[in-house]
């Protein structure tokens, strides 16, 4: 069953396609206000045709990316897509082959010794020297580290105090990705890049990182992620890009992105067949199971339900959403497979 | 929030830090204790007791301490060197040193570092043994101190390169073993190969032989003897010194890689 409507998705957007700006007042509940209030508008990133090959494969193929100050955004897309190639070229590690890159008012390529004091970096794995215990780690950090922190205030928020003394090749995937977190965001710097800072985590552990993106946002840091989970961009992040097979296939807010693609009503219908109204959407049907995507949700939903109304039709699981990100990133996906 | 420009560790500060910490660890993994420490104290000693006579010709005791620096420099330095190096890089600690205050620079100064105060707590060990059984009596101390330092920019320069072309920490027993035994065997073979025969002087010129050869010299005192074409004999040594280091470094600086190969 699932099967089947996982198909009857894909062959949906292969027809759609992209849709245009339709529903401006297209709302999600899971939403934050973005940005503060009052933020500096500048950009803390700004990228145009970021192009980076190896030999013969591509790995960037010429994207544009801006980050402005204050902001927490996210990189998304699946494994391959270019996320960490571009987080590397922002962090001064990786080459680019095309386009300008700007962090921070710094070219990461050149100036990578400027930027680095005011730019905290998680890296996707590693980095740990395991025989040495948290403590250690962390004391050796403030001495290699240009801004000022102390390893008890990480330790006490990230929730690793127990485990001081314990040598780090010892701890738990999630409690390194702690520490991990911890080094990233130590001395609260003006810039924070993560990379899949909560991949491999338990729900109790991702809620934390989240908190802490959350602090740093309060702080006015600019944060850049990549995440594979959509959630966690919808959760944490002001502006989304997503990124498949080297490019960005889609940018801007989450309410941008999701008011750019169809909404959508279910509801199942009692037993026995009925003819449906006409809709503007596109329906579909599974035995009484009815699900429509439109560019005109009230339009579509105020014709639905009041020939649901006038039919004395009992309605049960009624349900009315905008485009989830799931729905758009699936969109992606399925349109560059054609 | 001004903080963030506010510097609380020095270039050179950091560079220590990390250093010491790199040495706390090679004395706390006992693998590397045995392999970098143990072992090449105990050959030394071992082969002056083998070699070494009261004899008090300058030969027994050119090759007891050609056999000694050659053990320190190859298995005390360059193993030990390229082990850590690879296995850092291998762990992406060298990558992430990278996003602290450290250069680029000051992280390979601090990673290499205790395995050179390693190499030279080990040629202290033996000079006071050597001393106290009267070994080897040098001469001549000016190519002896050549011979150390010369050798140690060897071998570090040649860890660098050598981790260059070790994709993973195990490799690394494999890819050192070939530089091991040119060094150790040229430098105890250069160290009697009489130099006074002119074509033996060009030997300088293989990897770690010069070490052998200004050994001899310590031990003869020919050091500005001429040589060929009246060049002094230490010349060939030192060329040999600086070509095989100068190799090593622009293969290191050419292709060196700060994270595993994905």
């Amino acid at each position: 069953m699932t099967a089947v409507m996982r198909t009857r998705d894909r062959r949906y957007y292969c027809v759609h396609g992209p849709v245009e700006h339709g529903g401006a007042m297209t709302q999600t509940t899971s939403f934050r206000p973005p940005g503060t209030p009052g933020t500096d508008t500048s950009l803390a990133i700004d990228v145009r045709g970021l192009q980076v090959r190896y030999g013969d494969f591509t790995a960037v193929a010429g994207i544009d990316l801006d980050v402005r100050r204050g902001e927490v955004f996210a990189l998304l897309g699946t494994n391959g897509a270019g996320k960490t190639t571009t987080l590397e070229v922002l962090e001064g590690f990786g080459t680019r082959t095309g386009g300008s890159v700007s962090v921070l008012g710094l070219d990461p390529a050149t100036e990578r010794s400027a930027l680095q004091p005011r730019m905290g970096v998680q890296l996707q794995e590693g980095g740990f020297v395991d025989e040495l215990t948290v403590l250690e780690t962390l004391q050796l950090w403030q001495k290699l580290v240009e801004r000022p922190d102390r390893p008890e205030r990480l330790l006490e928020r990230f929730e690793l105090d127990g485990r001081r003394g314990t040598a780090v090749g010892k701890l738990s995937g999630g409690e390194k990705r702690r520490l991990d977190l911890a080094m990233a965001v130590w001395g609260s710097p003006e810039l924070v890049i993560l990379d899949e800072p909560t991949t491999g985590l338990d729900p109790e552990s991702r809620r934390r990182t989240w908190d802490a993106i959350h602090e740093l946002q309060e702080a006015g840091r600019t944060v850049v992620l990549t995440t594979h989970y959509l959630e966690e961009a919808e959760a944490l992040a002001d502006r989304v890009a997503i990124m498949h097979a080297g490019r960005v296939a889609v940018r801007g807010t989450l309410s941008e992105i999701v008011a750019a693609q169809p909404s959508g009503f279910s509801a199942t219908l009692p037993a026995g067949a009925h003819a449906l109204p006409q809709l503007g959407g596109t329906v579909e049907r599974d035995g009484d199971a009815v699900r429509v995507r439109t560019n005109d949700l009230q339009g579509d939903l105020t014709a639905f339900l009041g020939w649901a109304a006038a039919r004395g039709v009992q309605l049960s699981g009624l349900r009315a959403a905008p485009a989830s990100l799931a729905d758009i990133y699936h969109a992606v996906r399925t349109e560059e497979q054609r | 929030m001004t903080t963030a420009t506010l510097s609380t560790t020095t270039p050179t500060g950091r560079v220590l830090a990390l250093a010491s910490a790199e040495a706390k660890l090679v004395l706390r993994n006992r693998t590397v204790a045995v392999s970098s420490i143990i072992l090449p104290l105990a050959l030394g000693v071992f082969w002056a007791f083998s070699f070494g006579g009261q004899d008090g010709l300058p030969s027994t005791g050119a090759i007891t301490t050609a056999l000694q620096l050659g053990v320190v420099l190859s298995m005390g330095v360059y193993v030990t060197a390229t082990q850590i190096l690879v296995a850092r890089r291998h762990s992406g600690v060298l990558k992430r040193m990278r996003t602290t205050g450290l250069s680029d620079r000051g992280l390979l100064v601090a990673t290499v570092a205790p395995s050179i105060l390693l190499g030279f707590v080990q040629l202290v060990v033996f000079a006071v043994f050597d001393a106290v059984t009267a070994t080897a009596v040098p001469v001549d101390a000016v190519p002896l101190v050549l011979a150390v330092v010369g050798g140690i920019v060897l071998v570090v320069t040649a860890a660098l390169a050598t981790s260059v072309v070790t994709p993973s920490p195990e490799r690394s027993q494999i890819t050192t073993l070939p530089l091991t035994f040119v060094l150790l065997g040229g430098a105890v073979a250069t160290s009697v190969i009489p130099l006074s025969i002119t074509p033996f002087q060009a030997l300088a010129l293989v990897p770690g032989a010069a070490v052998g050869q200004l050994v001899q010299l310590s031990m003869t005192g020919e050091t500005w003897s001429p040589g060929f074409a009246g060049i002094p004999l230490v010349v060939p040594a030192l060329v040999g010194l600086v070509l095989w280091s100068v190799v090593f470094a622009r293969l290191a600086l050419r292709r060196f890689r700060w994270e595993p190969r994905r």
